[in-house]
């Protein structure tokens, strides 16, 4: 099974590909609306604003957390500024 | 073996590595994350100690790995186990039978969290975050229905994790005997749907 490059995600089902293709290597949640994946800031921006509505953790702290699961990730292991 | 090739090498390499991870995460489980000297691991994996630091530069380095190799493999496992579509009760009970599977060291994990580095809780969060995604899609689509209550999403999630966490957490004191998990789970997720269950007029 693939997971996403840019979440981390397991793809299993045609629909959690990006545009629904199984050849892309990132899922539907990191893709914009045109299909393309999104940037790393806003991949960042997405995912701290998930851990606050999702999990209650404050804001900063979130970003950080978010920061640190996107570093380990293959889209963003060599993102400047990625915390090791 | 000073003329093995450097396939079967890297292969060996990569063997001992994965037996050094899994003997850790046992022995983690066993006796505790942050209480088990390397020396145990390598006692248990049947390697000389030293080899132990040849795959990892340090203890550290040896936790850092066990935990991100146990994080894959949960996610993954509740990918699995959570069907498109799936029910909130669905979810809840998928969530208590992976980390049923997982139950020893995921217990250590929250019980030693805030004594292990900061990576370590980087993984924990990224266990909980894979789960609150499966957990707010569920509640959502069934508050919308009217077959739960409306609530906010890191309240659900946070009180199902404070649920499920105390009791693993007193474990000792809840099923002193096997699986905490196995003996109450499906009361927590009766529980914890009960709560939700829509206030009538």
């Amino acid at each position: 099974m693939k997971t996403c490059i840019a979440c981390g995600m397991p793809m299993r089902e045609t629909a959690d590909f990006a545009l629904g293709d199984p050849a892309k290597d990132y899922c539907v949640h990191c893709a914009r609306p045109d299909g393309t994946m999104q940037s790393y800031e806003e991949k960042l921006t997405s995912m701290s604003a998930f851990i606050v509505r999702n999990q209650g953790l404050d804001q900063g702290v979130a970003r950080t957390a978010a920061c640190r699961m996107l570093a380990a990730l293959p889209a963003w292991k060599d993102q400047p500024g990625a915390p090791l | 073996m000073k003329n093995a090739d450097p396939v079967s090498r890297t292969l060996r390499k990569e063997a001992t590595r994965k037996l050094l991870v899994e003997t850790a995460l046992d022995q983690y489980t066993l006796k505790g994350i942050t209480a088990t000297p390397t020396a145990d691991i390598a006692r248990a994996a049947g390697v000389a100690h030293g080899t132990v630091f040849l795959h990892f530069s340090t203890q550290e380095a040896l936790v850092a790995a066990v935990i991100e190799d146990f994080g894959a493999r949960v996610t993954l496992r509740l990918h699995e186990l959570v069907a498109q579509q799936a029910t909130l009760r669905d979810v809840l009970t998928a969530h208590v039978r992976c980390l049923e599977e997982f139950e020893g060291f995921y217990t250590r994990l929250v019980v030693e969290g805030r004594l292990l580095p900061t990576s370590t809780r980087t993984t924990l969060l990224g266990i909980q975050t894979a789960i609150s995604f499966h957990l707010a899609q569920a509640a959502d689509r069934e508050a919308q229905e009217g077959r739960i209550a409306p609530c906010p999403s890191h309240l659900l999630f946070n009180t199902w994790l404070g649920l499920v966490h105390y009791y693993l957490t007193n474990g000792d004191l809840f099923a002193p005997d096997g699986s905490v998990l196995h003996k109450y789970g499906p009361e927590l997720v009766d529980h914890l749907l009960g709560l939700l269950a829509p206030k009538k007029e």
